[in-house]
């Protein structure tokens, strides 16, 4: 056999990954929503009261980690959701790329946002 | 029954003629009164039995067939026949169907064979849910009772649409008993052990009826799926363990492909349809769970 | 078959009241996940203003005249946006409780009793969402 032996094929990865992702995502998603709605307000949002929390490293990983998790758990959900209606052949390539296009610009711009409240460089 | 002459049989029970004489002087009133009493109740419970049987044996039920025949003019598009069958007690939906055929329309096309849900012929889609013909009950369904061939498939003609693609699905998964290694006598037998016998158990009544799959959302979404019954047969062979752990292997690499258990939504569908009872969506996921186990090894 | 009929999906939805539990469970998992796909990229840009409120002067900051401040506040002072958030806890709630149902399936756990889990996924969200509606729509008027 050869060096890297893995009969694990994509399909079971991603399956995988959906359902660890899931389960950080139920706990974080909460959090999140209890944070900003029932501990602060929607209506008393400024951009210091962001920044105070962004600036706490503890607070800004977990958001960094949130947005990647739940980047990929939705992402991934359309993909899945489309190749069960029966997505195929160059149609599904084009999906898949344009969808792996449309995360990486909504991560860099999450992080440059993030970035813009805790002091880091927003590059361009 | 008795095979003495008629004078000298007794009174059948329902019968409300006299009693055997006894002589009137002896019978006080009272008594009369009582047997008279008697003999009215056995004629009322007589007429409310034939009542209820008249109420129940309603003289007809209705059904409603969807017709289709591309060779013949007045079928090429769809439609829906009603038929009035003469209802008795224990018909099936199988038999108001060979009742119809037989004397209304002969051209009433449908598969059917067994009657006693083990050959899996006659899957049908019956007031909105697959079920077996033979093994439904007619008064269990509210008229009129609709019968609709397996959602998902080509209709071919009236019920009867094309299993090629099921048959495609369930030959991928190699379902037949396929052993590492035979015992070296001659003679010898290959020993399951009893749990091992009840864990595979259910999985070993698939009758390839073909309802689960026609139930599936993503069998009818997806065409490369393996389906629901597909991998209850891989799970019935991969999880035998006198097949060995080489073949288990090769079993589950074929059920882990993208199209395999990936698949499933766990909608639950199948397990509710199939008329064989079969924990389906359970088996499906312990196959998953297998896969996973299997591959976070290698990691 | 070149001359078979075929009749389509049975996602054919003129057969709702057929639908099985799971089935419902189904539907309203992609309903709702698609739902918070869309909002993640809306949320994203709408709060990537604070891109540019960052290189605003101090004093505009101090003050929340900045263009993130003035961009949520206006939009939290719309009554339909309050609504929509209300529609979006809605539909959280219910993508986060269905999904513990199946992660439980996907453990094996409870499969015998699923459709009894739908339906206390269902309530739940409702229960969660009636609760929730005062301190959402508080300070909208």
């Amino acid at each position: 056999m050869a060096e890297h032996y893995s009969s694990f094929r994509k399909g079971g990865r991603l399956w995988f990954w959906q359902r660890v992702t899931a389960a950080f995502l139920v706990v974080v998603l909460a959090f999140h929503f209890f944070l900003l709605h029932f501990v602060y307000h929607a209506d008393e949002v400024t951009f210091a009261l962001s920044q105070s929390r962004m600036e706490m490293w503890s607070y800004y990983s977990l958001m960094i980690l949130f947005l990647f998790t739940a980047t990929f758990h939705g992402v991934n959900g359309v993909y899945n959701a489309l190749i069960n209606q029966g997505l195929t052949g160059t149609k599904r390539q084009v999906v898949k790329w344009t969808l792996i296009a449309a995360s990486i610009i909504l991560l860099v711009q999450g992080v440059r946002t993030a970035n813009a409240w805790a002091g880091l460089p927003t590059f361009f | 029954m008795s095979t003495h002459p008629p004078q000298q049989e007794q009174e059948p029970e329902e019968s409300p003629t006299e009693q055997p004489p006894e002589s009137v002087e002896e019978t006080s009133p009272g008594k009369q009164k009582r047997e008279t009493d008697k003999a009215d109740r056995r004629i009322r419970e007589a007429q409310r039995e034939a009542d209820e049987a008249a109420a129940d044996d309603g003289p007809t039920r209705h059904i409603k067939v969807f017709r289709y025949d591309p060779e013949v003019e007045s079928k090429q598009e769809p439609r829906f026949d009603d038929f009035h069958v003469p209802f008795e007690k224990g018909m099936t939906v199988l038999d108001a169907l060979i009742y119809a055929r037989d004397n209304y329309d002969p051209s009433l096309t449908f598969r059917h064979s067994c009657r006693q849900a083990i050959c899996g012929s006659d899957a049908f889609f019956v007031n909105g849910d697959q079920c077996l013909g033979c093994k439904t009950q007619i008064s269990e369904l509210s008229e009129p009772v609709r019968i609709e061939p397996l959602p998902h498939q080509d209709v071919v003609k009236d019920l009867v649409v094309d299993m090629e693609h099921f048959y495609d699905e369930m030959k991928a998964v190699d379902p037949y008993f396929d052993p590492d290694e035979t015992p070296a006598g001659d003679l010898e037998e290959q020993r399951q052990s009893r749990q091992n016998r009840e864990k595979v158990k259910m999985s070993t009544r698939c009758i390839w009826c073909g309802a689960c799959f026609s139930s599936c959302n993503i069998a009818a979404g997806d065409n490369q799926y393996l389906g629901p019954a597909a991998l209850n047969k891989a799970y019935r062979f991969a999880m035998d363990e006198r097949e060995g752990s080489e073949r288990k292997q090769q079993r589950l690499e074929t059920i882990e492909q993208e199209h395999g258990v990936w698949r499933c939504q766990t909608q639950f569908s199948c397990t509710n349809v199939c008329p064989k009872d079969i924990p389906l969506t359970e088996h499906i996921q312990e196959l998953k769970r297998e896969a996973v186990k299997n591959n976070l090894k290698f990691w | 078959m070149s001359q078979s009929y075929n009749r389509g999906l049975i996602e054919d939805f003129g057969r709702w009241r057929e639908f099985s539990a799971g089935m419902w469970a189904w539907i309203f998992h992609k309903f709702t996940g698609w739902v918070l796909v869309g909002y993640l990229f809306t949320h994203i840009a709408v709060l990537s203003t604070a891109i540019p409120a960052a290189s605003q002067d101090p004093a505009t900051l101090a003050a929340g005249e900045d263009i993130y401040t003035t961009t949520i506040v206006t939009l939290e002072e719309l009554l339909l946006v309050r609504i929509l958030e209300v529609g979006l806890l809605a539909v959280a709630v219910f993508h986060i409780l269905n999904g513990l149902r199946l992660l439980l399936v996907d453990l094996g756990i409870g499969l015998e009793s699923q459709d009894k889990s739908f339906y206390a996924s269902l309530i739940l969200t409702g229960a969660i969402t009636v609760a929730s509606v005062p301190t959402f729509i508080a300070g909208a008027f």
